[in-house]
């Protein structure tokens, strides 16, 4: 990412290693500042004039803070005192940040980055965000990723042949039928021709012939066409899916689940019938455009430029007005969908309005959504009815003047333009008309292309991207014996913002380790990093001494087993959860597994047993529950470390308990890692890792770090008296209501 | 701990605790930062929030702090920064405004959508004229009343327009389509 950008006035780019334009300062007014840095420090200028300068080591740490409306950059001297450097508008957050992130480099290590090494937020072309991507999916090469695309036509090649042939075919047939119908009427109705009786009937022959031959070249075609597409569809689609599920935490986290669903089905579909539809039809309506072209203009020149001249122009009018009927047609949608919107939230609701006895202002609500969309509706049809035959009439407006002049030239009044039967007039709009539907067909095509090109993009993205956790060539599976070290990890999701600073700590194997701190503090951060989800961004975590980067991924997280704070049950059986990790076990184990987890008592009850559905549309089963099946998996699994985050939170303190037997079973022997923001289930933790502020801040027994009086103290402290507070105010009596 | 704080601490959590807006003394530190002095005693680095960012830019102004457990916490609000002093008023608008920067739209020239979900606003602002790209623009270019406009643009910026009637018809007919 560029971060020298420009230079105060009267001064060179070349005096300072940064330099980024800030514009506001001060009061909330714009100003033409700039915040640049040198080998010395930090320099800030205000319309050209240096209003202040500071040493890098004026402060502790550098960050930059969103405000609601704009954001800033601070020096922060400690815990409460900061200073505010400059602000700026949101637009500049990045660069700002990442400026922080070398200068807070440098005065942790005294290595002053020179060149930043973070991708571009946003597109240098167009501006728009990069959200992740590599290469902006609107600006990418057209021709480069449709010649990706097609080339995944490849393995149906001879299929997709015989569709474009039956096709191409089937437009030559479309071009030699009104040859016939000129014969027709020049050599049989118009001379009223009674005695060639057989030629006529070979003609209509040829003409049933015609629509036979169509009729069996379109459903070839079709059927072709159909397989290409469906297969077509299929790989993408899995191509997606598998690729998806190999990225690593980092990429997929940068893309909502909606964003990759969308990827996986309705930018592969649109490819799908993109490249059967259109790959087809590019070939035929360009060719058939072609042939109609060079069949008028040797008919007769002078009337085909009659039929051509206006197009140009008509097809920017037309354009235009489709894009008004695009607009009424958006309004609409929007509408609609404000319309579902408020009736999803009133069903929903339905409980709260009834209580709350607000029906009535519901059904006003409803009424005025209702009556916005069809308002809008009748508005865009109205639009539509006006400007739609309009559109089509200018587009065959060529048309008219064909026969205007052609019935003049058979008339011979315009002896400059030659002469013509009736027969080559008809067969002559005929073609004319043939040349619209391409044409239609090409106005559409940009948007068509711009939509699928960014379809395209998206999905070779995924397909191409390179996935930043992999496994080495030389890495190992190891035999996991369960001693975890953290050697000076420094880690952040966002570059700029590092969550984990500097954490050093030795985990041995068969204790539990508790890891404690405030929420946002890097606990499950930790976790995170153990399981590899993400690789450190500086120092290293091993397992027995080798660094899990070296450890082959299905190797580590096959002998790590995780029982988070909400339990995702897949639509399938009880037992199907419970053997999720371990298809293979048999169904003893599973019990075992169960009865140990304290899950068996609850699946008896089931009114299938084991194989009583949950998940979304299956059986409900609660809270507590779903955390027995998640523990039942994690022991059937039989890992050598176990993970517990926040694994009974969202339970209440006598499930709490229940549950607790059951991890209590599965952690003995085990390298155990808990988080748990009420501190009392971590008692039996052999050791507490306490995080403050992204450091390690404390690190022993519970009794040892009470002692000490340090960031655990105070924790235990505050939720004693949380607990206390709860407790007066369930023993006070209700306050008496005012009369 | 003693029970009067605990009652003391309890009541802050259950009750608006309006501010008595005469014993308030606001001043800006030397981070420029706004710290308080209030009932004898003096709190760093306030919090200042507007609780209705949409409706009012001076009542109802929430004042924190984060503790030295760095929790959130609230001294109280203020309801109407009109029983400031006029010096008091000054500050502390001035740094709602830079806190809550909102450039107001005065015109708008011309949204062009690039059919992606993106549209590309020309507006007049009170901070100048600007091309603002929205992303999602169903969600983020929207009315929030029957008067007022708000739009955040893909950098996280916000504009709006208080009384959308304000504006000139042809800015007018331009929004029509989109809002």
């Amino acid at each position: 990412m560029n971060l020298l950008l420009s230079a105060p006035r009267g001064h060179d780019l070349s005096e300072y290693l940064f330099s980024l334009p800030f514009n506001l300062y001060g009061k909330a007014k714009k100003v033409d500042g700039h915040l640049c840095v040198t080998r010395d420090g930090l320099e800030v200028y205000v319309d050209g004039e240096k209003v202040d300068g500071y040493r890098f080591s004026d402060f502790e740490e550098y960050a930059c803070e969103q405000l609601i409306g704009c954001s800033m950059m601070v020096g922060r001297i400690d815990d409460t005192d900061r200073k505010c450097i400059c602000a700026f508008t949101n637009d500049s957050f990045i660069a700002f940040a990442e400026l922080c992130k070398i200068i807070n480099h440098y005065l942790t290590t005294g290595i002053m980055v020179e060149q930043s090494d973070l991708e571009e937020p946003k597109c240098p072309k167009c501006g728009l965000p990069l959200d992740g991507y590599s290469e902006c999916p609107y600006c990418a090469s057209k021709i480069k990723t449709f010649s990706k695309l097609f080339s995944r036509v490849k393995p149906y090649k001879g299929v997709f042949a015989i569709a474009i042939l039956c096709t191409v075919l089937g437009e030559v047939l479309n071009v030699v039928s009104p040859k016939i119908n000129q014969i027709l009427i020049d050599d049989y109705v118009q001379p009223q021709n009674t005695s060639h009786w057989l030629g006529f009937a070979a003609l209509c022959a040829a003409m049933f012939l015609i629509v036979i031959i169509n009729t069996v070249l379109n459903w070839a075609n079709m059927k072709a066409s159909y397989y290409v597409s469906l297969n077509l569809g299929q790989d993408l689609r899995q191509d997606v899916f598998n690729k998806t599920l190999e990225l690593s935490m980092n990429s997929i986290s940068k893309k909502t689940a909606g964003d990759l669903i969308n990827r996986v089905s309705n930018d592969a579909n649109k490819l799908q019938s993109f490249l059967t539809d259109n790959g087809k039809n590019a070939v035929v309506r360009v060719l058939s455009l072609i042939i109609v072209t060079v069949i008028i203009f040797a008919m007769n020149w002078k009337l085909a430029l009659l039929a051509i001249i206006p197009i140009p122009i008509v097809l920017v009018v037309v354009k235009k007005l489709y894009n008004v009927i695009h607009m009424y047609y958006s309004r609409v949608w929007r509408f609609s969908n404000a319309h579902s919107k408020l009736l999803h939230d009133a069903l929903n609701g339905i409980r709260v309005i009834k209580t709350c006895g607000t029906e009535k202002a519901e059904i006003e609500k409803y009424r005025a959504a209702s009556e916005k969309w069809a308002k809008a509706a009748s508005k865009a049809e109205i639009v539509w009815n006006l400007i739609w035959p309009f559109c089509d009439f200018m587009l065959t407006v060529g048309n008219y003047f064909v026969i205007y002049f052609g019935s003049l030239m058979i008339l011979q009044r315009i002896p400059a333009f030659g002469t013509l039967t009736l027969g080559e007039l008809i067969q002559f709009t005929t073609y004319v008309s043939m040349l619209y539907t391409p044409l239609r067909w090409l106005m559409q095509l940009p948007r068509q292309l711009a939509d699928v090109s960014v379809s395209a993009s998206k999905v070779f993205e995924i397909l191409e991207e390179k996935t930043d956790v992999r496994d080495d060539a030389d890495c190992v599976d190891l035999d996991i014996q369960g001693d975890i070290k953290f050697d000076h990890v420094f880690f952040g999701y966002k570059v700029y913002n590092p969550v984990l600073k500097d954490i050093t700590c030795n985990i041995e194997k068969g204790k539990m380790y508790g890891i404690v701190g405030h929420s946002g503090v890097g606990k499950s951060t930790m976790i995170n990093l153990i399981l590899r989800l993400y690789d450190v961004t500086q120092g290293s975590v091993s397992i027995d001494g080798v660094d899990i980067r070296k450890i082959s991924q299905k190797s580590l997280r096959s002998q790590v087993g995780v029982v988070l704070q909400e339990t995702y049950l897949f639509e399938g059986t009880v037992l199907e959860n419970i053997t999720y990790a371990k298809p293979d076990a048999t169904f003893e184990e599973v019990v075992q597994a169960a009865k140990i987890a304290h899950a068996h008592e609850f699946v008896t009850k089931l009114p299938d047993g084991y194989n009583t559905r949950v998940g979304n549309k299956g059986y409900t089963l609660s809270g507590g529950e779903r955390q027995r099946i998640a523990i039942a998996r994690a022991i059937l699994h039989d890992p050598k470390i176990i993970i517990l985050d926040e694994a009974t939170a969202s339970l209440d303190t006598e499930t709490e308990k229940q549950i607790q037997e059951g991890l209590n079973e599965l952690c003995k022997g085990r390298t155990t890692i808990a988080i748990a923001h009420r501190l009392s289930t971590l008692s039996n933790a052999d050791c507490l890792i306490v995080l403050d502020k992204g450091r390690l801040a404390e690190m022993g027994t519970h009794d040892e770090l009470m002692r000490r009086k340090g960031v655990y103290f105070n924790l235990v402290m505050a939720q004693r008296k949380t607990t206390k507070m709860r407790a007066a105010n369930t023993n006070m009596s209700p306050r008496p209501a005012k009369a | 701990m003693d029970n009067n704080t605990l009652t003391e601490e309890k009541f802050e959590i259950d009750r608006l605790t309006i501010l008595d807006c005469s014993k308030l003394r606001f001043y800006k530190d030397e981070g420029n930062f706004i710290s308080l002095e209030y009932d004898g005693k003096t709190y760093f680095n306030v919090r200042l929030t507007r609780l209705i960012p949409f409706y009012s830019d001076t009542t109802y102004i929430s004042v924190a702090y984060d503790n030295e457990d760095g929790e959130f916490t609230e001294i109280g609000v203020i309801k109407d920064m009109a029983e400031l002093s006029e010096e008091q008023f000054k500050l502390l608008d001035e740094y709602l405004k830079y806190k809550y920067y909102m450039p107001e739209i005065k015109k708008v020239y011309s949204i062009k959508d690039n059919s992606r979900g993106f549209i590309f606003v020309d507006i007049e602002t009170t901070s100048g004229r600007k091309t603002i790209c929205i992303r999602d623009w169903y969600s983020n270019f929207r009315m929030l009343s029957e008067k007022l406009l708000y739009a955040v643009d893909v950098d996280g910026n916000k504009y709006a327009c208080h009384d959308i009637d304000s504006l000139d018809r042809k800015s007018l007919s331009i929004l029509e389509i989109y809002v």
